[in-house]
């Protein structure tokens, strides 16, 4: 125990703790500048010293730990005086143009020199000269008003893990250079700007346009781009977000955003929005009325499914939507349409991965808590770069190798090449081999438990693969992968980080398995990536063909028999079709009718060409958006829903975590845009059925009760914070099922490229995610064109720069684009983002629908590189 | 006094292996490594050594504390930055006397259990770097160095790094994060360097004379050595005269010599014979002390007692010709430039100083001016990081006391110039 005395208050302690922080539980107020909660000590400002007995000089409170009998003094004539003379000091050099500041009623120096700081100015030279630089997107940096705390390099090198900035030159000329204008891989995560104590580092977005005080609400809520489900507060006035700001000590983020969190909210307020339903009448989408609207889709619906039955209906949910629209969406399709004709995107990959997953480990495997990256002894990942697709989890990698825990990254993942322990970069569709390999060295080197024999006998069935064959196959010397078994084997509770690309992948089953027995041997917990905000929410409100809320098999009767009796009917029990099924079926004229709610098919799933046709020979389409997009152009009925800060619920994040979503504006709900389900209910109702929801809450209180995983949950709970698997609810017992896994033959393990082949896969942006990032002008100005990725060494031979222009073609199409080079790339892949209209790589992918998953297997789409000449491109143009 | 630390120095080969082992060189070592390390820590310890880089701190008890921590590997690092002006008493051992450092940091690393050390050498010192390498490469060939030193199955392996000219990278902690790649500024202490210093290991950072002075205490002994000079602070010690003394240079003269028997016997007296003003004593940023109070022993402990400190061992010596605001506003300058900008007094406020001792020495001073330095000094002084400003400070606050008359003439001169 430690004793302290602060202002004559005598203290308690187990630890040792700062003398700020210790004064803080005291209830004292030390002020402070370059202290930050979240970062590392710094010791520089000099604001916080306090006087301690027996010790000489003044001592900075945020550096200095309390001892045993320590009596420290924190408002003495000699602290007070040091104070002053601080602000004084950071005053001389600061520009004070305080009216004309942005930080201005938020900012800490202004704060601190009303309240503590000297009465007039004895600085009689001139103040340095800066002027105030736009050299970056988003970001605009004025160096006359930096104070030198070094917050925001902390923040960028320690925590973002960027280095993307720092102090240049000494003395009062001391200050931060530079962002980037793309020299220094900035990724506009805007953290710097949080903790920036004074108007030196701000946004761009909202210049000049509003002061802290004009802000009417704070709402707190969940971002809606990915699968992390950050918390942040949307800070509002006049009916719109005027600034996105983090929590800093709330959610699971703690203080964190990455760009899109941050900057990306202004996709609400496009005047892209739709505003009134449409209705195709003589071949053109013409504005029509809501109850013209509602009375023509529920007529045609009625006609459908009387003359061909429910089956020749299908419905597509949405990542995008809450857990109360898509529990609503899924009801609708098999109780008033009675068709178990439901998917999402996210059946894609994230919920046949889990699925594959839970089969042997059990429901609820892959809900752990983000955290536990950074606390784990090892991380393995594969299949995407968490630092893109989630940002904020790839920050907990980050920060673990930081701490000098092991990383082994296998596949190319730009934001960790400083940060992986052993990269592992396969040449295009061998990382199955690289696995298999290693799984054989880790077997040699981890006895089994015995936990699970079932499973045990099924990874004792694997081919064993060498590294020797491993190496001829993936071009990396077999003593790199076994390095890497070695690096794995000392782990004892890693981290396994496994995104799409594993998946959706022709080898997907054999990867998934690999993955899994990686996962047993090495005592591992599993993270699946999840590029959408309610992937996990789809999964779990049963928007899938074959699962009823809670993650019910619709194949068990017992389950479908409660989940019909609840709503006094039958559920087929015929699994439904997947997304690709109903949009062959609709080719094939099997599926009649198609219901999209918030998904752009005819962009976001692979051959564009593809799709459009198939969804034109539809009898009948209707798509509820807030964008006319790709898809509802093709739609007989298009209706404009509200956007995620337009409207309660809730969103389940790739940790399983429930969050409450909250709304921030009306928005277009003034216009009369509704939410989705309260459209669904309204045709439901039109349909015979009713669905008496006034809110979402009356939703929420249904799926408390049909859903047994969600047993008596409540937005209260949400609100409580750290609302985890398996909530208060019953998750699925069930034993080890390993009798649907595939024993691969050795050769499926052993495949590899054809020779000299080149493939195109899928980039995934870190500046965008799916579609409604480009509807953000903030992130369109980060990264306003798509690209094609290469390695260096191809575009040497090819003689390509950064910059010029190349065509990729495939059998399905091509696409011209600017090359990004990049020396971490393999030679036989290129990669192409899908978040540009017109431009995506969606448009030249064509693909094959795996007999398991039966969703989109993407690898394996071979291409051409073009260099585009602009001379012979002028004389033939 | 025979010369122990400048031995040999006359000899224009001197910084020679042959020359330096004729000279009895690397006896030390071979003794050294015949003893258990803790036994060369307890010599250290007994000798009464104490740092020759400015702070005078016990170099037995530092060497102690990193050998009790148990982290490995550990490092030993040289501070050879010398960048203080006025302070050039490293210079002739680094190159004319490299050997003996090479061979105090051999035993020092033996001592300690660190295998690798670093010289962290002075920017603006490039003939050293090429006579330190050289004798590296020397000292490497004949098993001085590397990995069986002696054949005595003990490892070290010592290189040169060369500095980018801050003076602040001669701050240990700041050399550390310069040694690491990083911009050179100095860290929160504790953890020390003993415990937490490159790349996070146990590290042991020693002046360049200080390890010059290990071979000495393992040849004759800490008993013999402890006799030499001061009681307090033995040894033999180095100073570098500057300034307006008929023989300035780098002398060697046992510690608690007086500033007086330096200037007068060992220099020669003032050039011109002309009258004695001030002196800084042991770097410029030591308090400066006036004509009358030059009857102190240099060393550690008995400078402060007389007004000052013993630094780095750097006498500046001004005679009555000199204009002490200007010399003032010109060390104020230095400390401007080189203020790393970590800490908002030091960053700020010695600039402010400069700006107002400027105005006094182009004659635009005004009245309030010398009591306005004062405070801003005052408002710099124990409230930095680092001991930097806190010496900046403390120029300012003993040039006005010593000689606030001369601040007083400038500014009464700007009066009468703006009157006139
Ligand atoms: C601003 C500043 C500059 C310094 N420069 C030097 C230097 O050039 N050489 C040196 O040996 N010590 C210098 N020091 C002292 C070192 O921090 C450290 O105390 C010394 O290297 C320890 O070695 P010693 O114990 O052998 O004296 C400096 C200290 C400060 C605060
Ligand atoms: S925006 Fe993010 S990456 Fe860029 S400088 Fe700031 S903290 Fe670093
Ligand atoms: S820009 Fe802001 S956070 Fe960065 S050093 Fe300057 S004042 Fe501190
Ligand atoms: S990591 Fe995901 S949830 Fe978090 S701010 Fe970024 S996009 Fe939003
Ligand atoms: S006193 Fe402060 S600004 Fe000056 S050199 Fe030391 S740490 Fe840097
Ligand atoms: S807050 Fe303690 S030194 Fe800045």
């Amino acid at each position: 125990m430690i004793t302290v005395t602060i202002n004559g208050k005598k203290l308690l302690l187990e630890k040792p703790v700062t003398i700020l922080d210790a004064a803080k539980r005291a209830g004292i107020h030390i002020p402070t500048l370059c202290h930050h909660e979240i970062l590392e000590a710094f010791g520089g400002c000099r604001l916080c010293l306090v006087e301690i007995e027996k010790v000489p000089r003044l001592q900075t409170s945020c550096t200095m730990n309390v001892t045993d009998g320590m009596v420290v003094w924190t408002e003495t004539e000699k602290v007070v005086e040091a104070r002053k003379a601080m602000l004084e000091f950071l005053l001389i050099n600061h520009a004070l143009d305080c009216p004309y500041c942005d930080k201005a009623g938020e900012c800490d120096l202004q704060d601190l020199s009303m309240k503590y700081g000297p009465a007039a100015g004895r600085f009689a030279e001139g103040k340095r000269k800066h002027p105030e630089s736009y050299d970056d997107p988003i970001i605009v940096r004025n160096m006359e008003r930096c104070i030198s705390c070094t917050r925001c390099v902390r923040m960028c090198e320690r925590v973002q893990g960027d280095s993307a900035i720092s102090m240049v030159n000494r003395t009062s000329k001391t200050f931060v250079e530079p962002f980037s204008g793309g020299r220094y891989n900035c990724e506009y995560c805007g953290n710097c700007l949080t903790v920036c104590p004074v108007g030196a580092i701000m946004s761009r977005l909202h210049k000049h346009t509003y002061r802290p005080w004009y802000i009417e609400k704070e709402v707190n809520t969940v971002c809606s781009y990915c699968g992390v489900g950050c918390s942040l507060t949307a800070q509002v006035r006049g009916d719109s977000i005027v600034r996105v700001v983090p929590e800093m000590e709330k959610g699971l983020n703690k203080g964190l955003l990455c760009n899109r969190g941050r900057f990306g909210y202004d996709y609400v307020t496009s005047p892209q929005r739709l505003k009134t339903p449409l209705i195709r009448k003589e071949g053109e989408l013409q504005q029509a009325t809501w109850s013209e609207a509602f009375a023509f889709i529920a007529q045609k619906l009625k006609e459908i499914k009387e003359k061909e039955g429910g089956s020749a209906i299908a419905g597509i949910a949405s990542a995008r939507c809450t857990n109360e629209d898509n529990y609503v969406f899924q009801k609708f399709l098999r109780v008033v349409l009675g068709s178990n004709n439901i998917d999402s995107v996210a059946g894609f990959a994230f919920a046949p991965a889990q699925r594959f997953f839970e089969n042997i480990f059990g429901q609820g495997v892959t809900a752990n808590p983000l955290h536990g990256i950074s606390r784990s002894d090892g991380i393995f990942i594969t299949g995407a770069d968490p630092t893109t697709v989630n940002p904020i989890l790839g920050l907990q990698v980050r920060g673990a190798s930081r701490k000098r825990v092991p990383v082994v990254t296998l596949g190319h993942m730009p934001g960790l090449v400083r940060f992986a322990t052993q990269r592992l970069v396969p040449q295009p569709l061998t990382d199955t081999a690289v696995l298999a390999a290693l799984v054989t060295e880790l077997i040699k080197r981890r006895p089994l438990s015995g936990e699970k024999p079932a499973f045990e006998e099924i990874i004792g069935k694997i081919p064993p693969v060498s590294l020797k064959d491993a190496e001829e196959r993936s071009g990396i010397p077999a003593g790199e992968i076994g390095g890497c078994a070695e690096i794995l084997s000392g782990m004892t509770n890693p981290a396994l980080i496994i995104g799409r690309d594993s998946v959706q992948s022709s080898r997907g089953q054999e990867n998934l398995l690999l993955l899994a027995a990686l996962t047993y041997l090495l005592n591992g917990r599993i993270y699946l990536l999840s590029e959408l905000p309610n992937e996990q929410g789809l999964v779990d409100m049963g928007c899938l063909p074959d699962m009823l809320p809670g993650g019910r098999p619709l194949a068990v009767e017992s389950f479908r028999k409660r989940y019909g009796e609840f709503f006094s009917t039958e559920i087929p029990a015929a699994p439904g079709l997947s997304l690709m099924e109903s949009i062959e079926g609709a080719k094939a004229g099997k599926i009649k009718a198609l219901y999209i709610m918030g998904e752009n098919v005819a962009y976001n799933v692979p051959d564009t060409a593809f799709v459009k046709e198939a969804l034109s020979s539809l009898e009948f389409i209707v798509v509820q958006d807030i964008f006319l997009n790709e898809t509802a152009r093709l739609a007989h009925v298009v209706l404009p829903t509200l956007a995620w800060s337009e409207k309660e619920g809730s969103y389940t994040n790739l940790e399983r975590r429930l969050q409450h979503v909250r709304k921030a504006v009306e928005g277009a709900r003034s216009s009369g845009s509704m939410e989705d389900w309260r459209i669904i209910a309204e045709i439901s109702r039109m349909l015979g059925t009713e669905m008496k929801y006034s809110d979402a809450g009356d939703i929420l209180a249904e799926i408390a009760k049909v859903s047994p995983l969600h047993k008596g949950i409540t937005y209260g709970d949400m609100d409580a914070g750290e609302f985890l698997w398996p909530y208060k609810g019953e998750p699925l017992r069930h034993d080890v099922s390993i009798a649907g896994i595939e024993i691969p033959e050795a050769g499926s393990l052993l495949k590899k490229p054809e020779k000299e082949a080149l493939y195109v896969g899928i980039e995934r942006p870190l500046f965008h995610s799916a579609t409604q990032s480009r509807s953000s002008s903030a992130l369109n100005s980060i990264l306003p064109e798509p690209y094609v990725r290469l390695s260096r060494a191809l575009a040497q031979r090819m003689s390509i720069a950064d910059g010029d222009s190349v065509a990729v073609s495939t059998s399905a199409g091509t696409v011209e684009l600017p090359a990004l080079l990049d020396p971490d790339m393999p030679e036989g892949m290129v990669l192409v983002a899908n978040n540009f209209a017109d431009r995506g790589v969606f448009r030249v992918m064509s693909w094959r629908m795996h007999a398991a998953t039966k969703s989109p297997v993407l690898d394996g789409m071979e291409a051409t590189l073009r260099k585009i000449d602009r001379k012979t491109a002028e004389v033939s143009g | 006094m025979e010369k122990y630390l400048l031995r040999n120095i006359d000899n224009p080969d001197s910084a020679h292996l042959v020359e330096y082992v004729k000279a009895g060189g690397y006896k030390a070592l071979a003794k050294a490594l015949e003893m258990k390390p803790a036994d060369i820590i307890g010599e250290v310890k007994n000798s009464g050594l104490r740092g020759r880089g400015g702070a005078g701190f016990p170099t037995g008890m530092k060497w102690s504390f990193a050998a009790a921590d148990p982290k490995r590997p550990k490092y030993l690092l040289c501070n050879a930055d010398e960048g203080e002006p006025g302070t050039f008493k490293d210079r002739p051992l680094l190159e004319k006397n490299p050997h003996l450092l090479i061979e105090g940091m051999v035993i020092s690393g033996y001592a300690l259990g660190a295998e690798y050390g670093y010289i962290y050498l002075r920017g603006e010192y490039p003939a050293a770097k090429d006579i330190l390498e050289g004798a590296l490469r020397q000292a490497h060939e004949k098993g001085y160095l590397g990995d069986n030193v002696l054949g005595k199955g003990v490892a070290f392996h010592l290189s040169v790094h060369q500095g980018a000219g801050a003076y602040i990278c001669g701050e240990e902690t700041a050399l550390i994060d310069s040694l690491e790649g990083k911009r050179g500024q100095p860290r929160i202490k504790p953890p020390f360097p003993v415990n937490e210093g490159y790349l996070s290991k146990p590290t042991v950072v020693n002046n360049v004379e200080t390890f010059a002075n290990i071979p000495y205490i393992i040849e004759i002994g800490a008993d013999a050595y402890s006799k030499i000079g001061s009681a307090e602070c033995p040894g033999p010690k180095l100073y570098s005269v500057s300034g307006h003394v008929k023989k300035p240079g780098v002398y060697e003269l046992p510690m608690g010599v007086t500033l007086r028997e330096i200037i007068y016997v060992h220099c020669g007296g003032i050039a011109g014979d002309r009258k004695l003003k001030a002196v800084i004593p042991g770097g410029i940023s030591t308090p400066v002390l006036p004509a009358d109070k030059i009857d102190c022993p240099m060393d550690f402990a008995s400078m402060p007692k007389h007004g000052s400190m013993l630094g780095s061992g750097a006498v500046m010596v001004f005679d009555e010709t000199v204009d002490l605001v200007k010399v003032c506003l010109r060390a104020t300058k230095f400390f401007e430039h080189e203020s790393c900008g970590k800490c908002t007094p030091c960053r700020e406020g010695v600039g402010w100083m400069r700006s107002i001792l400027e105005r006094i020495v182009k004659g635009a001073g005004t009245g309030g001016d010398i009591e306005l330095l004062l405070e801003v000094a005052k408002n710099i002084a124990g409230k930095t990081f680092c001991p930097l400003g806190d010496g900046a400070a403390s120029v300012v606050q003993h040039f006005i006391k010593h000689f606030r008359n001369e601040f007083e003439e400038h500014i009464e001169k700007s009066k009468v110039g703006a009157s006139a």
